[in-house]
């Protein structure tokens, strides 16, 4: 295999056009197979999001959920901070809080969801709660990471020359931090669409979950897609967006 | 078939890298040409970047030069030959998923060779390198040195005319390197094998070998090729003797100036040494 | 580590368990926390203990398994053969890869009210999402595991003759196992919470569906002894998994 023979398509050009052939298969097939009432062919998808748009109570579900996401998040980015920052700077305390932090991590949190549900209500406290619930662990545990990196060589050499606390930690503990907290901002990110929007799927009495179930039940899949895809979008944005930050904050990155 | 008649021809081979003209292009080898009697030792040795891995290489049909050709017997090289040629690399090639002796059948396997054949084989090679004993061993458990036996063992169970072994020690140490190359050449006297290695280290250039190849700094050309009158198999006395060192000084002088010249070439990654 | 530090720790973390369970009796006696929210201690645990010694859970337990093993099942099939498809050359490695990790990064969640319209409220749903969700980490693993065998034993075993076959069973693949293994377990541990997830938020059986129903009924204690059920279920098939992979590993690292 000589290794100088490039491809006479790039690869990025390559993926569209096999992107666009998926697409393409979809429309086809959907159109000569699918029933109406399941399955619909993405050019119906599409032409169903102004009729989305149009209804303000969907366009408003769409707010709150929107709302519920960045409110979760910040909440899971200050908060999982806070606790790692504090778990992660105390040896001890580290050795004997991470594992209980840990196992919380790996509960399988969709079978507590009802109870989220029965304590908070329907509203967007449930959801908020049940996000920053995903969100907060990845946030400390990539915290207490990012602090354990530290050398403590280091922290000596700072306050062997009189640093104050704060001092060494804006200096020194801050910057080290700086890209596995923008890591841990990403997997944050993930886990608080994850609680999210599982919260709003469940609660199909009001928000997108009411609408889900409504489009769902009136075997409407024009309607289904279009409100799918546009939720998929904000997701994927919104991932994008930390994905970035995490890139360009790990040029920080000290030895 | 006498000893001694011309069993690998290589004739006028390059290698290079990159569309001519363009600044970056690398050539590796240049108008290499040289015949390997049957039965011979021969050692390929230069500085970094020479093109002696790559020459190697192309005799082995693991790689195609850009010019020129080798031919083994006569047949032109087209690819790796596994009944003629069997290889034995620099750098762990040991599967370590399988044990010492299921490694040393595998080439057999490749070739076909018939289930039973395949556990003699692979035990006389195995004893022939002193390893018997760990057959069963993985490789993950075996020292460099004992790893590089293995490889060894598996090169001879192929039973093939030619050896070709790129720095076969370089990843051991050198008090290793010299009793493997002791145990080497009482090995490769037994054997009669044709056997062309590269290396780094002057010494066991001219202690395992009949003839030594001496390639310029890139591009790699053979600057001269020196003889070492010295009957197999070598004996440790051969080591310590003025004819030794009298040639080793003749390599250095050659290789002196070469090596100098490397140190203030690029590295490339890619045309490999 | 010290043993006295350790010994230390393990004391704070039983100090750290014994204080919640001390907590949680504390606060739900008379005049506490509202009953419905959060049930005593006491009850939960013998509900759990009816769980565990009669059959009641078994017919939900049956269906949520069946739905795992099922996507587990589709998902490993077809991730692999995909990954393998994907592995034959780089370009096509270059094309699909960033394609694959791509929809990897949509919260496969979103997808499920959509295979509630096309499979309806029963076990096929949760098959779906499961395998959908599965499908991603075996699939980029087996790519990853293919592409990326060590050059350097590709070239021995072609010195030595193997053909492309050959190559493919006696190199390729071992090498590759240990990380497309890794997948697996992957694929595995996400499948079960998306199943769990899925039956949540609609479904007519399994550990979800029952947890849901009590929460519905207000049966606040079964409800509880339930989720730590499911817990420790998740936790369980987590040990096996992993345990799973670690002996696969041993033999090909």
């Amino acid at each position: 295999m000589n290794p100088r023979q490039g491809p006479w398509i790039s690869a990025g050009f390559m993926r569209l056009i096999v992107i666009f052939v998926l697409l393409a298969i979809w429309e086809i097939g959907a159109r000569l197979y699918a029933d109406p009432l399941f399955l619909c062919p993405p050019s119906q998808a599409v032409a169903a999001l102004p009729h989305i748009f149009g209804d303000p109570k969907v366009v408003n579900a769409i707010g709150v959920t929107i709302y519920e996401l960045v409110t979760a998040f910040a909440i899971s980015v200050v908060v999982g901070l806070a606790v790692g920052l504090a778990v992660g700077l105390h040896g001890f305390t580290k050795q004997a809080i991470m594992p209980v932090i840990l196992m919380l991590y790996a509960t399988p949190q969709a079978v507590i969801l009802p109870l989220f549900v029965l304590s908070f209500g329907i509203g967007p406290e449930a959801k908020i709660a049940f996000g920053v619930s995903h969100g907060i662990f990845p946030v400390i545990v990539t915290t207490v990471a990012g602090v354990q990196n530290l050398r403590p060589h280091l922290l000596r050499a700072a306050h062997s020359m009189g640093a104050s606390r704060w001092q060494v930690f804006t200096a020194i503990v801050f910057p080290h931090m700086i890209p596995s907290f923008f890591t841990g901002m990403r997997l944050g990110m993930t886990g608080v669409l994850l609680g999210v929007l599982l919260a709003e799927l469940y609660v199909s009495t009001a928000g997108i979950g009411f609408y889900t179930r409504l489009f769902a039940e009136s075997f409407s899949p024009p309607d289904l897609f279009a409100l799918i895809a546009v939720l998929a979008a904000i997701a994927v944005t919104l991932n994008e967006l930390c994905r970035m930050a995490e890139r360009h904050f790990s040029r920080w990155n000290i030895g | 078939m006498n000893r001694g008649d011309a069993v690998i021809k290589v004739e006028g081979v390059s290698q290079a890298f990159g569309v001519e003209g363009d600044p970056r292009r690398v050539v590796a080898l240049e108008s290499a040409t040289l015949d390997i009697a049957r039965g011979e030792l021969l050692s390929l040795i230069g500085p970094s970047g020479c093109g002696k891995s790559t020459l190697l290489n192309i005799i082995g049909g693991l790689a195609t030069p850009s010019t020129g050709r080798v031919t083994i017997e006569g047949q032109p090289v087209r690819g790796p030959s596994p009944q003629k040629v069997a290889y034995v690399f620099q750098e762990n090639t040991l599967f370590p998923w399988r044990t010492v002796i299921d490694n040393v059948k595998l080439g057999m396997a490749f070739q076909g060779v018939a289930k039973a054949e395949r556990d003699d084989r692979a035990r006389q090679s195995l004893e022939a390198v002193g390893l018997v004993d760990f057959s069963d061993h993985y490789p993950a458990q075996l020292s460099g040195g004992m790893k590089q036996r293995v490889q060894l063992a598996r090169a001879l169970g192929l039973q093939t005319e030619i050896l070709l072994m790129d720095e076969p020690f370089a990843a051991l140490d050198e008090q290793t390197r010299m009793v493997l190359g002791e145990d080497l050449s009482v090995l490769l006297a037994r054997t009669g094998k044709t056997i062309i290695f590269v290396t780094h280290s002057l010494v066991e250039a001219v202690f395992l070998a009949d003839r030594v190849a001496v390639l310029t700094a890139r591009p790699g050309k053979i600057k001269k090729i020196i003889h070492i009158d010295e009957p197999h198999p070598r004996k440790s006395a051969f080591m310590t003797s003025p004819k030794l060192s009298a040639l080793r000084n003749e390599l250095y002088e050659l290789l002196h100036d070469e090596i100098r010249k490397t140190l203030i070439q690029p590295t490339e990654a890619g045309a490999g040494a | 580590m010290r043993p006295k530090l350790q010994f230390g720790q393990r004391l704070i973390q039983l100090g750290v368990l014994i204080a919640i369970l001390v907590a949680w009796w504390y606060f739900t006696l008379p005049g506490g926390i509202n009953r419905l929210l959060l049930p005593p201690p006491a009850p939960v645990f013998s509900d759990f203990w009816v769980l565990l010694t009669t059959r009641s859970i078994w017919p939900d337990l049956l269906v949520t398994v069946h739905e795992w093993v099922v996507a587990v099942a589709i998902a490993t099939v077809a991730g692999c053969t995909l990954g393998y498809l994907v592995s034959r050359s780089a370009y096509t490695v270059r094309v699909f890869d960033p394609l694959l990790a791509g929809l990897y990064s949509i919260p496969a969640i979103l997808l499920f009210p959509l295979f509630l319209l096309f499979f309806g409220l029963g076990t096929g749903s949760k098959i779906a999402i499961g395998t959908t969700i599965a499908f991603f980490p075996v699939v980029l693993n087996t790519v990853a595991g293919l592409a990326n065998v060590d050059k350097a034993y590709i070239r021995a075993a072609q010195s030595m003759g193997a053909n492309d076959l050959q190559l493919f069973w006696s190199v390729m693949l071992p090498a590759a196992f240990p990380v497309v293994l890794t997948g697996l377990r992957l694929g595995c541990i996400i499948a079960f919470l998306a199943i769990l997830g899925g039956e949540t938020i609609s479904s007519l059986a399994g550990l979800g569906h029952r947890i849901v129903s009590l929460a519905e009924n207000m049966e606040s204690s079964r409800m509880f002894a339930n989720i730590i059920f499911a817990v420790l279920m998740a936790f369980v098939i987590n040990g096996i998994v992993s345990f799973a992979e670690a002996r696969g590993r041993r033999g090909f690292q």
